[in-house]
């Protein structure tokens, strides 16, 4: 069964301190832009759009919703497998976890691409 | 094949008859009562629990972070009214919480990784009385510290920009 799966967990380990470590830094840079301002200001409805349609940020922001929806659902999958260890388990736990994480990048990229039509 | 009893092949393609191993008995697992009793342990098993909380506890504000910014292609009016629900003493008490967890996990999260690597965890050493182990020194206890300390500046910060005038 070992042979059947696509990432050794030393590799998805790997994967989680990445996406870890470099969800750090976009996060950063997704504060700062909040607090270069006042943050009333930095909340009103023409200052968000104008964020959504410089290019840069929204390629930050996509990086935030990848990195953090890998790290927080691979984080939740660990978390779940601790509790139980069983292949059914497992597998059913993975599928969950990753259809989540596909949902919420799918969820989250619609929202970034409307608003920056807005 | 007799029943409890599978093949195995060999490295040497040599197929051999093994007792098939039970499956488990989960008698002896807490599960989430274990999980969540940090009374048996130190600050390492704290750290650990802490760990998973703030995680869990992240991943569902970035749902509802996800969700609530969503609110914006809606217009002008939607936003406006999602923002009214969060902008209050409440809402900015749960931020603040969001910015002690977030600013937690970081930090213990990168003691990890240097615990992963090997980095901080001394030379294995004997056993001897009264058998704390080499692992759990103070390389490892400062870490632990400097993320609760780095936790409470992050909220001390957050609270006088969403409290202050």
């Amino acid at each position: 069964m070992e042979s059947h799966r696509v990432l050794k967990e030393s590799q998805i380990m790997k994967i989680h301190y990445i996406t870890g470590i470099a969800a750090i830094f976009v996060v950063a840079i997704h504060i700062l832009m909040r607090l270069i301002v006042p943050f009333e200001l930095s909340l009103e409805y023409d200052y968000i759009i104008a964020n959504y349609k410089n290019i840069i940020y929204v390629l930050i922001l996509e990086s935030i919703l990848v990195l953090i929806s890998l790290h927080g659902f691979n984080g939740m999958r660990i978390i779940l497998l601790e509790l139980r260890q069983t292949k059914r388990w497992e597998n059913m736990v993975t599928v969950v976890t990753i259809s989540a994480m596909i949902a919420l990048i799918a969820f989250g990229t619609r929202t970034i691409i409307l608003a920056n039509g807005l | 094949m007799a029943s409890g009893n599978i093949n195995k092949v060999c490295p040497s393609r040599e197929k051999i008859l093994m007792k098939e191993i039970e499956q488990p008995s989960r008698n002896n697992l807490e599960g989430l009562k274990g999980w969540l009793n940090p009374t048996r342990y130190g600050w390492e098993r704290i750290s650990y629990w802490f760990q998973r909380l703030t995680g869990v506890f992240l991943l569902i504000y970035f749902i509802g972070h996800v969700y609530e910014t969503s609110t914006i292609v809606n217009g002008q009016n939607a936003w406006e009214s999602f923002l009214e629900l969060t902008q209050t003493v409440w809402g900015h008490l749960f931020l603040i919480m969001v910015i002690g967890a977030s600013t937690f996990h970081s930090a213990n999260g990168i003691r990890l990784i240097f615990t992963h690597a090997g980095i901080g965890l001394g030379t294995p050493s004997r056993p001897d009385y009264p058998y704390s182990p080499s692992s759990l020194n103070y390389r490892q206890k400062s870490g632990i510290w400097i993320a609760l300390i780095l936790s409470a500046a992050a909220m001390f910060y957050g609270f006088n920009i969403l409290f202050g005038e």
